[in-house]
């Protein structure tokens, strides 16, 4: 009976105290904060921002795909050149944009794998980021931090948008009505039509309006955030496809005021190209050796000098075509490895422009934006809008005469001068993600030169030699997944 | 001997053999202990012993199905009762969730395993048991891997996006540790839940199945058991047949030829001579294997291989990879029992090598368990295990270069291991004289066009890819016995489970040579911990029987991560991040925890062991949901009819047991992969950044719903002759967690999770037994079971329905399966031009299918299409034979899967067009190479932009595996009792001895959806062992 007795009272007691604590129920992760945290303070929308930029130049951002070519912005800038004329290929190498080069990865079924899905997700994504913000700060009481922080969102969102108009379509200029790409300007889910290239635009217009605002007058933290002369920068590179020479003059030489050229010493040198304190670059990202995507980074289809995929078989080399039209007294003419000079890892005509700073390190800074584009932008918008040939003369000698002392601008004239400044925009940003765009802008088709040192046999086959202007492979098709998925779109959607 | 010796002062015993329902027992062996004497029982179940010798005191009486039962001689007629033994469906208890059940009085499905079935397969994960042993499971093969387990699917695919996995429930607690962290000697029985009433007590966790596995405890005289295995393994799929060097190079030749042809528009004569001239240059093939210079390799007008040429090497790449691997498992235990404790105390040693060099799995395990009854009322009890284990050579899967499997098949066979002398061909020798590795750079042979800079026997060498795992199990419990008929049971479960990995990536050669070598360290561990407190109520009056059980769970799930790289290693061998130089990735930690709350109860009905029912309910909380979608209610209730125990057929003979069966019941599946998936979170970049989060949050995410209805028939007949069970099912999976995929445009990743969608598997399993001879010295019995479902999508997202929800190869639509194929559909080869062809859609103006399709010979422009239907078998199942002679037992297990598809994806990868590099498969010489030319393999061309995939590579997935065959011998009770042994057995078998596919090379069983990688393939593994019990 005693033993009953008991064993009824432990019951009682253990019955009454099963029950569970309150909150034992609420769990967190221990490494994150939630969405209120994220824009309560000033540090924590600062944070977040950082964090996009990082997405910039991060592993598989967007869609998640896990090639080695799904870098961020500069493997798009990357596959932009291959497409052009100015960069021949090695050999098959790994096959990392073996496809591009070739034009059949545009043109390829969709997957996450191919680039056109990495394109488009990727920049969808950034604009999501900087949506977040400016919507979860659009209430807050009005600081200069808070406006530097909205200023660069909406400066972050035009430079996605411009680069996914410029990649899914044709140029602006005859294509306004053409169709655009979906626009997100709050991060909601709900499905969007492709709408017009010039809503597109427009869209892009109002954003960097918005951005110089809030931005002007400002310091930023570092030249990995953008600041008034980068926003203005994009605004000379906008206003140059839309061919509104006057605002693109007026703006690239706005934006380059503040940064000096660099000397040849530093553009022949290993660091030029891949460190953000580089006293022209406008815009870039520091990227330590805890940041870098080692195989999977821009350096690593580049730079033969280390165990990379361009020392595997990928180098990227000059047309001897281009090289030739580079005059022996002109420094840039250095970071192409001269024929008969080459060697296993530097073949000839392989280039030497964008290296690591050190070899055995991944730390290597990724080159966004920089002066010398805005003297070419100046340069072509003053030549082509009229009337202001000697200040054109002027700007592009100012420019290309550092580079080559023998250098005469007042040369060219007319039309000369128009395809004398394209021909200084590829030598000048050989590599830095403009061909694609370049022989859009500019009507020129695509023309590979072939013969001994250019395009073909003993290179890797570029198959694609010549296309007309407007060819539709110059336009990414709409990544399967968007038409399966977006009900605001139909298969008639699709690019051709 | 001794029956000859005394048989003249014999005497005559007769008796009666019956089962515990008084049906008589024929063809049961009764033999007189210590002696050959013995006879079998006729029809009735009597027997009639002469000459049975005067000292004789003792009859064993054993029957197949029956527990083998000493009896006393006494005087006059001896009467037996034979107890059901446990090894078939007469099998006496079920685990069920909270305790155990007669198998006569349950009204659920499931299925048991015993240890003598489980010993049977050399498995160093139990999970690798099931396969083909329980009707209604679908398991993988798992791999080869060593260590490595199997997956799991019970009655379908009852989830899209969450987990379809059983939940494991290891001596009554869920587990979280590691299923290979259980020696299988160690293991009693496996029992399989598969309907809502047998598990639904374990609510929002019990929606796939579960797997209750119970550890041995103390039995009988105490004994000291020891048992030695020695097996050898290879790899059980071969390889695919691939063309050699001479055919390589023609191919290539025609592959570049092509391209220039059709690619760059040159002419055929031009062409020819360019491709003869590119060949083995460096935007070619690179290598020359042979000894003419490499533009007159091929003839640039026939394609044809110059006749002169030589070939300088020939290597195997598998032959330098891949092994013989040798296995040692060795176990020992003590254990016994009195009437107030029983015990079991054993050790484990196993030992591992992989089928692929330089990976392998060694494991030690323990394992303590002993129960005491302390009192009337109190009994307590605990088990404490625990294992460590290493396991080496991790690799990585899929298409990395690291992966041997994928490595050694693509490359092609004209590059060598060892760097070669391009005049003579023989092997580079290093100062030392030994042979120089070819990695395929500049620096050596050229930059070999598939995986430059690398060489897997160089660098597989000086890597490291480990982990060390420590898992452990601390399991108390005290049950108290009040009042009359109430139990309180209280129990506990900890696991502690803990990874310590190393990834080293050398810093001579290969992939991080530049940056000297790469070390990855992190440090897992988890932590759960349940507990439980259960009041049982049991009462029988008259003919009623009544009990019930009311209880508490909680339940704690804490996972921790830690790890960080460092390069810069400048000493070989030395791997500690200590002595790296470079943080490549910052040190990182994080934590998630997981935790639940569960109150259920339950009652069980019999009305005189003939009518049968049950009810259970379980409330649970779940953490994974926000606070006001958390708590969900699952019920189930269950009916059972005994027929054979009606007076009816009291007296039908041939039938000894029969029971109808019916359950219905709903239970969840709170295994969503997501911890915090309600709410957006911004997690740390590493770098102090918080950075938005990259996929939609979903606050009214909740666990999914399965309602399931169970009904059969279980039966034995013709005197136990044969067993059955007939069982069907309709299992409807509602509220899914669905990854409803996401246009891009709105940039937060590829989909987003939420509750929509339903899916039915609806099924039918058999299982029959059956004892062909029943004969003193021979038995021969047969385990058949086949079974057989069918998936169907009833519901989708709303915005999905009329789109549907394309996955990789695969596209989920309202009345499909989850696993029908989607792809585009291939027309063969154009005659006239070698393209392959395509079916696509004609678009009206709306973009909308006209219904009318054309082909296309560009696949960029197919259409896509259901093709080849589902990647789920039509039916499949397992076939076990059992012979007895004597004292040798012999056994061999089939188990088979009939219909369903699948897509060959390295099959694919080896007919290719012409990727440099490359492997090709045999059927590449089909290809088409002139107008005219009829066949189901384009013509190759180098970068052709065609390379896609399609219902060319789907494969039929029908199987038949030879499982497992073992032959045993045990030393009979006389023999091991002169040599001082309670019992010794020995045998030899082989695992996964042979299996038939549609093609040489495929691996249909390495996954449910259909699709395959270049993962680690099964292996054949041949054993000898020896039990020996003192």
């Amino acid at each position: 009976m005693k033993n009953k007795s008991l064993s009824l009272l432990l019951v009682a007691a253990i019955a009454t105290t099963v029950g569970c604590k309150k909150g034992y129920l609420d769990t967190a992760p221990s490494n994150a904060i939630s969405l209120e945290q994220a824009y309560a303070t000033i540090a924590a929308i600062n944070s977040g921002l950082t964090a996009t930029y990082n997405s910039t130049f991060d592993f598989a951002v967007g869609n998640g795909n896990t090639g080695h070519d799904n870098y961020g912005q500069k493997s798009c800038d990357l596959a932009n050149d291959l497409m052009g004329q100015d960069m021949i290929v090695h050999s098959q190498g790994y096959g990392w944009y073996n496809r591009d080069y070739q034009y059949v990865e545009w043109t390829l079924p969709n997957g996450t794998g191919t680039r056109s899905d990495k394109v488009w997700s990727f920049y969808y994504n950034v604009i999501r980021q900087v949506n977040l913000l400016l919507d979860n700060t659009k209430n807050q009481a009005v600081t200069p931090d808070l406006e530097s922080a909205r200023g660069q969102a909406y400066g972050i969102r035009a430079w996605a948008y411009f680069n996914l108009i410029n990649n899914f379509q044709q140029t602006y200029k005859g294509n306004e009505t053409a169709k655009g790409v979906p626009l997100f300007i709050e991060p909601n889910a709900t499905s969007k039509p492709r709408g017009t290239v010039q809503q597109v635009y427009d869209q892009i217009i109002a954003d960097l309006t918005q951005a110089e605002t809030l931005l002007n007058g400002k310091p930023r933290a570092s030249k990995m955030n953008m600041d008034v002369s980068v926003i203005r920068g994009l605004r000379a590179r906008v206003a140059l496809v839309q061919e509104d020479w006057t605002a693109a003059a007026n703006y690239a030489n706005l934006a380059k005021q503040p940064y000096t050229l660099m000397s040849n010493a530093v553009y022949t040198s290993r660091t030029g190209f891949s460190t953000i304190g580089t006293s022209e670059w406008m815009w870039g990202t520091l990227i330590t050796d805890a940041q870098a995507t080692i195989y999977a980074s821009f350096f690593s289809h580049m730079d033969p000098s280390q165990l990379s995929y361009a020392q595997l078989g990928g180098q990227k080399k000059i047309p001897n075509a281009l090289y030739d039209l580079i005059p022996a007294s002109d420094a840039r003419k250095q970071v192409f490895t001269a024929p008969g000079t080459g060697t296993a890892n530097f073949p000839d005509y392989c280039q030497k422009k964008h290296l690591v700073p050190t070899i055995g390190s991944w730390a290597a800074d990724y080159l966004y934006m920089r002066a010398s584009e805005m003297y070419l932008i100046e340069a072509e918008a003053l030549a082509r809008k009229g009337g202001a040939e000697a200040q054109a003369q002027a700007v592009l000698q100012a420019m290309v005469g550092l580079r080559n002392p023998t250098y005469n601008a007042a040369a060219f004239t007319g039309t000369a001068l128009i395809n004398e400044i394209l021909l200084q925009r590829r030598i000048e940003l050989w590599g830095e993600g403009f061909s694609l765009f370049d022989i859009k802008r500019t009507h020129s088709g695509l023309n590979r030169a072939t013969g001994a040192g250019n395009h073909g046999a003993p290179n890797f086959n570029p198959i694609v030699y010549t296309q007309p202007d407007a060819s539709p492979l110059f336009l990414m098709r709409i990544p399967q997944r968007e038409l399966d998925n977006n009900t605001a779109m139909t298969a008639a959607d699709q690019n051709p | 001997m001794a029956g000859i010796a005394t048989a003249q002062s014999g005497r005559t015993v007769t008796g009666v053999v019956k089962d515990v329902n008084g049906k008589p027992v024929a063809d049961a062996s009764v033999v007189v202990k210590g002696t050959t004497i013995g006879t079998t029982t006729d029809s009735k179940g009597m027997f009639t012993l002469t000459s049975v010798p005067a000292s004789a005191k003792i009859l064993v009486v054993s029957s197949i199905n029956f527990e083998t039962t000493d009896v006393s001689i006494g005087n006059g007629v001896v009467s037996v009762t034979l107890k059901a033994s446990e090894d078939d469906l007469g099998e006496v208890v079920v685990t069920v969730p909270y305790g155990t059940v007669k198998r006569t009085a349950f009204t659920g499905s499931s299925n048991k395993v015993s240890a003598s079935t489980i010993n049977k397969q050399q498995v160093t994960s139990v999970s690798r048991v099931l396969e083909g042993l329980i009707p209604g499971l679908q398991a993988t093969n798992g791999g080869g891997a060593p260590g490595s387990g199997a997956a799991v699917r019970l009655r379908g695919i009852g989830s899209v996006n969450a987990s379809s996995s059983p939940l494991y429930v290891v001596n009554g607690v869920p587990y979280d540790g590691s299923i290979s962290a259980i020696a299988s000697e160690d293991i009693e029985s496996i029992d399989v839940l598969k309907d809502a009433a047998a598990a639904n007590l374990y609510g929002s966790r019990a929606a796939n199945g579960v797997i209750m596995i119970t550890t041995k405890r103390g039995k009988g005289a105490p004994s000291l058991q020891g048992s030695i295995r020695h097996s050898f393994s290879s790899r059980g799929i071969p390889e695919y047949d691939r063309v050699g060097a001479a055919d390589y190079y023609e191919l290539f030749w025609e592959a570049y030829r092509n391209s220039y042809v059709y690619g760059s528009g040159q002419t055929m004569a031009q062409a020819g001579v360019n491709a003869s001239n590119i060949l083995t240059g460096s935007s070619g093939l690179v290598y020359n294997a042979y000894n003419v210079p490499g533009n007159t390799l091929v003839d640039p007008v026939t394609g044809k291989l110059n006749p002169n040429a030589q070939l300088l090497w020939n290597e195997s790449w598998s032959d330098a990879l891949f092994r013989t691997a040798q296995r040692t498992n060795a176990n020992v235990s003590i254990s016994g029992s009195s009437d107030k404790a029983n015990y079991y105390i054993s050790g484990g040693y196993l030992n591992e090598e992989g089928a692929a060099k330089f990976s392998g799995y060694k494991r030690y395990t323990f394992r303590a368990s002993v129960d005491i009854k302390a009192t009337k009322y109190l009994k307590a009890g605990i088990n404490i295990d625990g294992a460590s284990d290493r396991r080496d050579g991790l690799f990585a899967g899929g298409t990395a270069t690291s992966n041997p499997f994928y490595y050694s098949r693509q490359m092609g066979p004209i590059y060598p291991v060892y760097e070669r002398n391009l005049t003579t061909g023989a092997i580079v020798k290093d100062a030392n004289g030994n042979p120089v590795l070819d990695f395929g750079t500049t620096a050596q042979m050229g930059s070999r066009p598939y995986a430059a800079n690398s060489n897997l026997v160089g660098t597989l060498a000086l890597d490291k890819r480990q982990q060390k795992r420590l898992n452990g199990n601390f399991n108390p419990y005290i049950e108290i016995s009040f009042l009359k008929d109430f139990t309180f049971r209280t129990q506990m479960g900890l696991n502690y489970y803990a990874i310590d990995a190393l990834t080293y990536q050398n810093n001579q050669y290969g992939d991080a040579a530049n940056v000297q070598g790469r070390s990855t360290v992190s440090n897992d561990y988890q932590f759960s911990l349940t507990g439980n407190q259960v009041i049982k109520w049991a009462k029988n009056f008259k003919k009623h029987n009544v009990s019930a059980l009311a209880g508490h769970e909680n339940y704690k799930y804490k996972s921790r991560s830690m790890s960080a790289t460092k390069t810069g290693f400048s000493y070989p061998g030395q791997t500690e991040l200590d002595n790296g130089t470079v943080v490549e990735s910052p040190p990182s930690s994080s934590e998630d925890l997981q935790t639940m709350e569960s109150y259920f109860g339950g009652v069980n009905y019999s009305y005189d062991d003939k009518y049968l029912a049950s009810a259970s309910i379980r409330t649970d909380g779940s953490s994974r949901f926000a606070s006001d979608v958390r708590w969900g209610s699952f019920y189930s209730f269950g009916l059972g009819w005994r027929i054979s125990q009606e007076s009816f057929l009291k007296n039908v003979n041939w039938i000894d047991e029969m029971k109808i069966k019916l359950s219905y019941g709903e239970s969840g599946n709170e295994n969503i992969g997501y911890f915090y998936q309600y709410k957006d979170w911004y997690y740390a970049d590493g770098l102090g950044n918080f950075a938005p989060p990259t996929r939609l949050a979903n606050k009214d995410l909740k666990w999914e719903k399965n309602r399931a209805l169970n009904y059969g028939v279980e039966f034995t007949m013709f005197k136990r002759r044969l067993q059955g069970s007939i069982e069907l099912y309709d299992r409807r999976s509602s509220d899914l967690i669905f990854g409803r995929p996401i246009e891009p445009s709105v940039g937060a990743g590829n989909d987003v999770l939420e509750n929509v969608g339903q899916v039915k598997n609806t099924g039918i399993e058999i299982q029959l037994g059956y004892n062909v001879v029943r004969k003193k010295n021979f038995d021969w019995r047969v385990d058949f079971n086949i079974s057989s479902f069918k998936n169907v999508i009833t519901e989708l997202p709303k915005a999905q329905r009329e789109k549907g929800i394309i996955s990789g190869t695969k596209k989920m639509m309202e009345g499909k399966s989850v696993y029908d194929f989607w792809l585009r559909e291939f027309a063969g080869v154009s005659a006239a031009t070698g393209r392959a062809l395509y079916y696509r859609d004609v678009l009206d103006n709306n973009g909308k299918p006209t219904g009318n399709r054309v082909i296309t010979d560009d696949a960029t422009l197919a259409s896509f299409y259901y093709v080849g239907g589902s990647a789920i078998p039509k039916f499949m199942g397992g076939i076990t034979n059992s012979f007895r002679y004597k004292n040798f037992d012999f056994s061999f297990l089939m188990t088979y899967s009939y219909g369903g598809r699948f897509y060959d994806g390295n099959y694919a990868s080896i007919m290719h067009y012409g990727s440099a590099g490359t492997a090709l498969h045999v059927d590449a010489k089909n290809r088409w190479q002139k107008p005219g030319d009829i066949t189901n393999v384009p013509r190759l061309q180098n970068a052709s932009g065609q390379e896609t995939s399609s219902s060319r590579f789907l494969l039929d997935a029908s199987y038949l595996s030879i499982k497992n065959v073992t032959l045993s011998y045990s030393l009979s009770n006389n023999v091991a009792k002169k040599i001082h042994l309670n019992g010794a057995s020995f045998f030899v078998n082989v695992d996964n001895a042979y299996i038939f596919t549609a093609k040489k090379g495929s691996d249909p069983q390495q996954s449910f959806d259909g699709v395959t990688g270049a993962g680690y393939p099964p292996f054949r593994t041949f054993t000898l062992g020896a039990t020996i019990k003192l």
